[in-house]
């Protein structure tokens, strides 16, 4: 056991050693970055007067919301008005629409607008006043309620979905189509490098006959194994590396913006009317303060963090020793005079499938062709990141985590078997009538 | 040591080895010698159990050889095995402690040896900085740092320039007398007189000749051992198996 470790360890050294590893770590949270402030930078930079029109259909939101310096808000009769206002007066900007439910209580808002998005700074503070109103309109109905009963009320919320007039679409649908787009990218670069760099690994130590002298000293098991792990834990710092920058440099933004931000919680507490205790009034305040947190992040939102980075985590653990395994098999394979070309492209296929089949896939995240890759095991790892974004259910998701943990035995163990006939042999060129053969057999 | 019983290797229709049997004294050092391709190199990864052969088998201390007997093998192939972009020093210490070194033991044992062996700068350079003698020199060095009783050289003067030759010859006889068995294939034939207490000479998959080097310069008299080496191979008949058939 102690050997495994030590090839580990060169492994692993080795690669973090290198500059590339470096530049890549930094590069990344950069660009993410990037894409996360540009938007902000814009919006907290925009001058210009925006004016909504509010259809309330549930009576709980009319002449509630406040007009403020940048943003006025105007009360309009009925949703089909308001949406003709919005379309043909240029100075109509977005409409907010409260539809009326059988509960008392709505749960969404919707808010359209025409072609460009609102601003960030439009749609916190549309959110922010829905969520104020809302609350404030159930303390003034309910008179003695209990401390419990009113955590439960500050903690009731109610959902603002965005709507392009003309098209319909759902706004925060387009963040899930980008998010889950990059995080299928991510994880199908991540195995592919990483696996690639296992199988050059082993050519490396095969052509330059390293392994003749090593292997009176570790097994070949021991060895092949040493070096996916090796480079896959490369992967996993590069990933948490990844992480903490890119949170450093999000909350840097945050920071740098800070005018942006208070501004936004200020409105808040204007509008606050109800007080019940000091307790209460912590808790609220530091819910709505939770809340600006997560609006900031707007579409993501909705969207659990957590669960996607765990899920990614596995996947890419399972997903790239499945692959890293085989590719060591075919870097074994690989000899002076063969390239290992052909020996890759059964491998390289499945794994690049559900990346060329990610248009289909956009139309229905949830339809059979998705839902069938991300169930497969070769395919699972990038179909399945593609589909977290947009909700899996929890039996395709358990279903998809245990194939793919069984083929990954299924695929060490025979890469074990190939690796170990393969890596020693020289001098012919290795058949596929030799490569059944070790599959099937103890040794060559 | 190691008793090498008919041993038979085929590639494909091409015969490597053809019912090979040798015997490799205890402490003694003996030398494989044969012109390019005569299976010298097949020969050693059989006794090393990179490659198995077809038929027949190798006994290590009077049984069948396994691959824990493997560990007491120090093997330098005659194509250097090394990373190339690895440190020196880092690479000759993973390489020890591969082999059961601890750290301490190992950065202790190679300080030794890169000092005799006059590459102590080289401690940081990567390897592929290193010129082929330098590489061969410390691959010489990670082959035997961990003692092991049984010395296996393919090749080992190869590249190497008369001053280092000398070196390595000196280092392969004081191992020799610390005990470690050696057995080395070579062209080399004054290495040979140097060095070997026994020799065999493998012509076209086949053992020509097999003694002590005395014994062959007994039957032959009055002949350097290139010329018997190139007289043997010349008039070889694959059927004879020792120096005493051969006269």
């Amino acid at each position: 056991m102690n050997k495994i470790l030590l090839v580990i360890q060169r492994e692993y050294a080795t690669r973090v050693r290198k500059p590339s590893f470096w530049v890549l770590t930094i590069v990344v949270p950069l660009l993410l970055a990037a894409v996360y402030a540009i938007p902000i930078i814009l919006s907290a930079h925009s001058t210009e007067h925006v004016n909504v029109l509010v259809v309330d259909e549930s009576g709980l939101f009319q002449q509630q919301f406040q007009s403020n310096n940048d943003i006025t808000y105007m009360d309009a009769g009925s949703l089909g008005y308001a949406q003709r206002q919005l379309k043909e007066v240029d100075s109509i900007d977005a409409v907010v629409y409260i539809p009326a439910r059988a509960t008392t209580i709505p749960t969404d808002a919707f808010l359209y607008y025409r072609s460009d998005k609102p601003t960030m700074q439009v749609q916190r503070d549309v959110d922010n006043q829905l969520q104020v109103i809302l609350r404030n309109a159930i303390l003034l109905d309910v008179n003695n309620i209990s401390e419990e009963d009113y955590a439960l009320i500050t903690g009731t919320s109610i959902r603002l979905h965005q709507l392009d007039l003309e098209t319909g679409r759902d706004g925060f649908l387009q963040v899930k189509i980008v998010l889950a787009m990059l995080l299928a990218i991510i994880i199908f670069f991540s195995i592919f490098s990483f696996g690639s760099q296992v199988m050059r690994g082993v050519a490396e130590e095969k052509s330059s006959r390293i392994v003749e002298v090593i292997i009176c000293s570790v097994r070949p098991f021991q060895l092949m194994m040493g070096k996916v792990v090796g480079i896959g834990l490369v992967g996993l710092t590069q990933f948490l590396l990844w992480l903490l920058l890119s949170a450093v440099a999000v909350l840097g933004i945050q920071f740098s913006n800070k005018d942006l931000f208070e501004q936004a919680q200020q409105q808040v507490s204007i509008t606050q009317v109800a007080t019940k205790g000091t307790d209460a009034t912590a808790q609220m305040d530091a819910l709505q303060q939770q809340g600006l947190v997560s609006e900031l992040m707007q579409g993501l939102a909705s969207i659990d963090f957590a669960a996607i980075i765990l899920t990614f985590v596995f996947f890419f653990i399972f997903g790239y020793m499945l692959y890293a395994s085989l590719f060591a098999a075919i870097g074994s394979l690989v000899d002076a005079d063969t390239s290992e070309q052909q020996y890759t492209i059964p491998l390289t296929l499945p794994l690049m499938l559900p990346v060329l089949l990610m248009p289909a896939m956009m139309d229905a995240p949830s339809g059979t062709l998705s839902t069938w890759l991300s169930i497969i095991p070769f395919t699972s790892p990038i179909a399945m990141m593609f589909r977290i974004p947009f909700g899996v259910p929890y039996w395709q998701l358990a279903l998809s985590m245990l194939l793919l943990v069984a083929t990954f035995f299924g695929g060490v163990w025979l890469s074990g078997r190939v690796y170990k006939s393969a890596i020693l042999y020289y001098g012919h060129k290795i058949s596929y009538r030799d490569l059944f053969r070790w599959m099937r057999r103890q040794s060559g | 040591m190691l008793d090498i019983q008919h041993i038979s290797k085929s590639y494909g229709s091409f015969k490597a080895l053809d019912d090979i049997s040798l015997h490799v004294n205890r402490g003694a050092i003996f030398g494989l010698l044969g012109p390019n391709g005569a299976g010298k190199s097949t020969l050693i990864r059989i006794i090393n159990r990179i490659s198995m052969p077809d038929s027949g088998s190798v006994f290590f201390d009077g049984h069948p050889m396994t691959d824990d007997d493997v560990r007491m093998v120090g093997y330098l192939p005659e194509e250097r095995g090394l990373y190339k972009k690895m440190r020196v020093g880092e690479q000759a210490i993973y390489l020890a402690r591969l082999k059961g070194l601890s750290y301490h033991e190992a950065a202790e044992r190679l300080r030794e040896w890169f000092s005799r062996f006059d590459i102590t700068d080289w401690w940081n350079r990567p390897v592929e900085q290193l010129s082929k003698g330098m590489q061969q020199k410390l691959q010489f060095i990670v082959t035997v740092l961990h003692r092991p009783p049984l010395l296996i050289f393919d090749e080992p003067f190869s590249g190497f320039d008369p001053v280092n030759a000398a070196l390595l010859k000196d280092e392969i006889l004081s191992l020799r007398d610390e005990g470690a068995t050696v057995i080395f294939s070579t062209h080399n034939m004054a290495s040979v007189e140097e060095l070997c207490d026994d020799i065999a000479l493998i012509n076209a998959s086949h053992v020509v000749l097999q003694g002590s080097l005395d014994e062959v310069r007994r039957l032959h008299p009055g002949r350097s051992l290139n010329d018997i080496f190139i007289r043997t191979v010349r008039d070889a008949h694959p059927s004879s198996a020792s120096a005493n058939e051969v006269q």
